[in-house]
């Protein structure tokens, strides 16, 4: 089982899932999904399931170790007079805090082992070389679990709510592995918290007419987004990007354009029939996405785009860091020099900067990735430089910022700059991205789309109609929940002959107009090699 | 209760009225006519060609992989022995697609002997595409769905009609040579290969049908010296045992059937060339003949097409 | 925007993460308090009335 969208998945196991969980009694339920998420991890990954099984066994451990020195300290506190509380508190802080490191230390460490040590040491090796010394430092290469870079994020994010006592350690060794474990979200996210998911997880509320039939239609919908667009624009960005220096600056731009659509078809698809597939067992995980390209701002970007991931950097790298002592007497010294706006920004800068750094690294062990971190850092950072002076502009040439037009600017400039990135995203390594962003400068004319030669890339006309009519109905499902319109809802209210025919409709769409078959290879599902 | 139930009802009504709507598209779809133009994918032209073939002509029916249609000349067999063969084979076959061709051909024709190239029996695939082979079969709109792009009004009511057949009969023509080395070809050996899970089953269904058919099932296995060894053999040959099946193997028949290994291959010893494929066809067309009694047809009138087909034929491999 | 009355600056994305650094740093000083960073959840900085209702608690703490 390799992709959500598969048969297998769809036809076979999901459904076997429902049945067994509709059988078992409530307070079994959560075995059903325990064992049918080690299932699925078996199948993908086979025997690194035991990185799953030590990961979450230690963070039961480290969880419980907190809670004890926590009870200790209240204990303490509680006995001890007003005057010691404070040499107290402390004494307990540095333990506490000692743990969670190792805790962290210990799960960040796996991962980094895997994923990184390749990349590391190769590069330790170019530097070595380029200083003439006569080193060499083995390049390990590890088969990566499955999920491991999304499981490993919720585990930390476990630890320090429990650390930081926003959650309760949880005794319960089951709950803790079906949290971190839980099939629909093991391989690409969203990235729950505890609070989030887990109590929902365990209950084995029954599934409902209503979970089932939402859950579906949502599932639908994505394997729409994914089969019928995502998959379909494939071929055309393989050719253009692995033998990108044939191509004039015209195909490059369509290429970057299709791939920022792919991407995101792809995972927000994805998302789709992964919140979807939660739903029908009354699991209701944060959304992963609201609508990105509406965006007015980088900054707004990466509120709407993978939020799991951005708010994780923001709660448990971000602010720490930022609010740090060093950071805030910095805050303090440069809001005295800079005054009220620029201040600040200072520290927050330097955090910002460890968070794309970490962003970059965390999507793969390439610089590219690490140039695609840095590119958004400087992007939004300079947002936030810019703004009083943009303010005081607009004020100046008399433009309304909250008018459509100004908007609409803001949100075309966004976009642009957000296909720019995946560019170099996508590209097969940062010297690849760098030509390819010349080539799309320097190069650019419309000739290949006025002769035609645009349509012998892998796609011909027909294949563009229909990704545009498709891309078309996302846009409009995405300017509707803008609005706060749940289509679901109402097309549920509808009578029956036109609530089935949506449905029918739907479901010939993507049988008739998928990218699938002979003459196609689908995309291996982006995210969930990161 | 109460509520339940009308519910499973209303679910059960919907899936039925999808799978009637799904069936009909289906027949939309379906390519209605053999030839290329009509939407039959590159792979399987070749052995769709018996489509077009009269009704209940075909005396032998070949599936199989690659290796039967580099190695088994139905034209030949027809001018050296008079019987009519057809080879449904496609690149890299998967047993579920031998099935499935099998299964087509049975709706036209009752061949006397069904051969499976046994090369096929050891590709493993994923469950998945077994699965989606097996929903394709139910709904072949899932298989054709990319003819939206070709539909025209035609295709509405239109009935099915195939006119397309091959001068081949499904044999691919290659005089190219690459030689083999033969250092560990056919080394002995006890061991057993071991047949995939899926294709036990999907051997078991082949059976079946030929059995529901009359056809009597042959195994053979080509010569070729990177995908056949002894273990594989001799998984095959307890297999023909168990289910009292005539398994003949090539690679162990050296006299009757004498490759060199230097010149009868194309792309060293991975599919023979068609200088090998006549030393098989030779062969396979006397023992077929011998052993099934199959007719001498070069006379009849109705295989006219036949005789035209292999002037052509000959016309090829001339070079 | 009227951020007076405005009750979901969070999670309508009107503030952004180095905002609410700058309206920590301004809080912090002009109240003579300190913001934990367990207490930057979008509860307490959703609107003015929940902002306020987080510094008195810290000032009752302190």
């Amino acid at each position: 089982m390799t992709s959500y969208c598969s048969l297998l998945y769809l036809a076979v196991f999901l459904p076997a899932v429902v049945l067994v969980h509709r059988i078992l009694p409530q307070r079994l339920r959560w075995a059903a999904l325990l064992a049918a998420s080690y299932a699925f991890f078996w199948s993908v990954s086979g025997k690194l399931l035991v990185f799953l099984l030590v990961s979450t066994v230690s963070i039961h451990y480290f969880g419980l170790w907190l809670a004890s020195e926590q009870q200790c300290r209240d204990h303490h506190l509680a006995a001890a007079a007003p005057s010691d509380r404070k040499a107290i508190r402390h004494r307990f802080t540095r333990r506490l805090r000692g743990i969670l490191l190792l805790a962290v230390a210990s799960q960040v460490g796996i991962l980094l082992t895997l994923k990184y040590a390749a990349f590391f040491s190769s590069n330790l090796n170019r530097l070595l070389l380029a200083m003439d010394l006569p080193l060499h430092v083995p390049v390990p290469s590890f088969l990566l679990p499955i999920g491991i870079s999304f499981y490993t994020l919720q585990a930390v994010s476990y630890l320090t709510d429990v650390y930081r006592g926003t959650v309760r350690a949880d005794r319960n060794l089951a709950r803790l592995a079906l949290f971190l474990g839980f099939f629909p979200q093991i391989m690409e996210g969203p990235i729950c918290r505890y609070s989030q998911t887990a109590d929902a997880l365990w209950a084995g509320h029954p599934i409902t007419w209503q979970s089932l039939t939402f859950g579906m239609q949502r599932i639908l919908y994505g394997m729409i987004k994914k089969i019928v667009i995502a998959d379909r624009l494939n071929s055309l960005i393989k050719t253009v990007f692995n033998d990108y220096q044939t191509f004039g600056g015209g195909i490059i731009a369509l290429a970057m354009v299709c791939y920022t659509c792919q991407l995101y078809m792809d995972f927000s698809g994805t998302m789709d029939v992964v919140l979807g597939s939660a739903e029908i067992f009354g699991v209701r995980m944060p959304e992963n996405f609201r609508q990105p390209f509406f965006s007015r701002s980088i900054s707004e970007f990466w509120q709407r785009w993978h939020i799991t991931l951005g708010t994780w950097f923001k709660d448990y790298v971000f602010y720490p860091l930022s609010m740090s002592g060093p950071l805030k007497k910095l805050t303090g010294a440069a809001r005295r020099r800079l005054g009220v706006h620029y201040g600040p920004l200072v520290s927050g800068s330097i955090a910002l900067a460890v968070v794309w750094f970490f962003n970059g690294l965390w999507h793969g062990a390439g610089w590219h990735y690490l140039f695609f971190g840095f590119y958004h850092f400087a992007l939004i950072l300079m947002g936030s430089l810019a703004e009083p002076l943009v303010q005081r502009l607009t004020a100046f040439l008399h433009i309304d910022r909250t008018r459509l037009p100004y908007r609409i600017f803001q949100t075309v400039r966004t976009v642009l700059l957000v296909c720019v990135g995946e560019l170099f995203f996508r590209a097969n390594g940062l010297r690849a991205g760098l030509a390819m962003f010349r080539a799309m400068v320097t190069d650019f004319s419309l000739e290949p789309f006025m002769n035609g030669s645009f349509l012998s890339l892998g796609m011909d006309k027909y294949d563009f109609c229909i990704t545009l009519v498709a891309v078309a109905l996302v846009l409009a499902v995405g300017i509707l929940r803008e609005r706060g319109v749940s289509l679901r809802e109402t097309v549920a209210r509808r009578p029956i002959a036109v609530r089935w025919s949506v449905y029918y409709t739907a479901v010939l769409f993507l049988i008739i107009f998928g990218a699938y078959g002979v003459g196609y290879v689908p995309v291996d599902p982006i995210y969930a090699a990161f | 209760m109460k509520r339940n139930l009308s519910l499973l009802a209303r679910g059960g009504c919907f899936l039925l009225l999808l799978a009637a709507l799904l069936l009909g598209v289906s027949h939309l779809f379906m390519p209605k006519n053999n030839h290329k133009s009509f939407g039959v994918s590159d792979g399987e032209l070749l052995a769709n060609g018996i489509l077009g073939e009269r009704e209940n002509s075909i005396d032998v029916l070949v599936v199989g992989d690659s290796e039967a249609y580099s190695s088994i000349s139905p034209m030949q067999m027809w001018s050296e022995r008079g019987f009519a063969s057809y080879l449904c084979s496609t690149p890299a076959q998967p047993l579920y697609d031998s099935y499935r061709f099998l299964r087509q051909a049975f709706e036209r024709q009752s061949p006397k002997v069904v051969i499976l190239e046994t090369n096929a029996i050891f590709r493993s695939y994923k469950l998945n595409d077994y699965l989606l082979s097996r929903a394709k079969n139910l709904f072949s709109v899932l298989r054709y769905h990319d003819r939206w792009k070709a539909l025209s009004v035609n295709d509405f009511g239109r009935q099915l009609d195939y006119t397309f057949t091959d001068d081949l009969k499904g044999f691919r023509y290659n005089p190219a040579v690459a030689a083999a080395s033969t250092a560990n070809y056919m080394k002995p050996t006890d061991r057993k290969a071991a047949i995939p899970a899926l294709n036990e089953t999907c051997l078991q269904d082949m059976l079946t049908l030929c059995r529901e058919n009359d056809a009597q099932l042959l195994l053979v296995s080509t010569p070729s010296t990177i995908n056949w060894n002894t273990a594989r053999h001799n998984r095959i040959a307890a297999f023909a045992e168990e289910n009292d099946l005539v398994y003949i193997d090539m690679n162990t028949m050296p006299k009757e059937v004498p490759i060199d290994w230097a010149r009868d291959t194309r792309d060293r010893g991975d599919h023979l060339n068609y200088a090998g494929a006549v030393k098989v066809s030779s062969f396979l067309g006397q023992y077929l003949q011998t052993t099934y009694e199959l007719p001498d047809r070069r006379d009849a009138a109705h295989y006219n097409s036949w005789n035209d087909a292999l002037s052509r034929y000959r016309n090829i491999v001339k070079g | 925007m009227d951020y007076a009355t405005c009750r979901d600056l969070i999670d309508s994305h009107y503030l952004d993460s180095l905002t609410i650094l700058a309206l920590v740093a301004e809080l912090e000083e002009n109240f003579d308090i300190t913001i934990p960073t367990v207490e930057i959840i979008p509860a307490n900085f959703n609107s003015a009335e929940d902002m306020w209702a987080m510094i008195t608690h810290l000032q009752e703490e302190g």
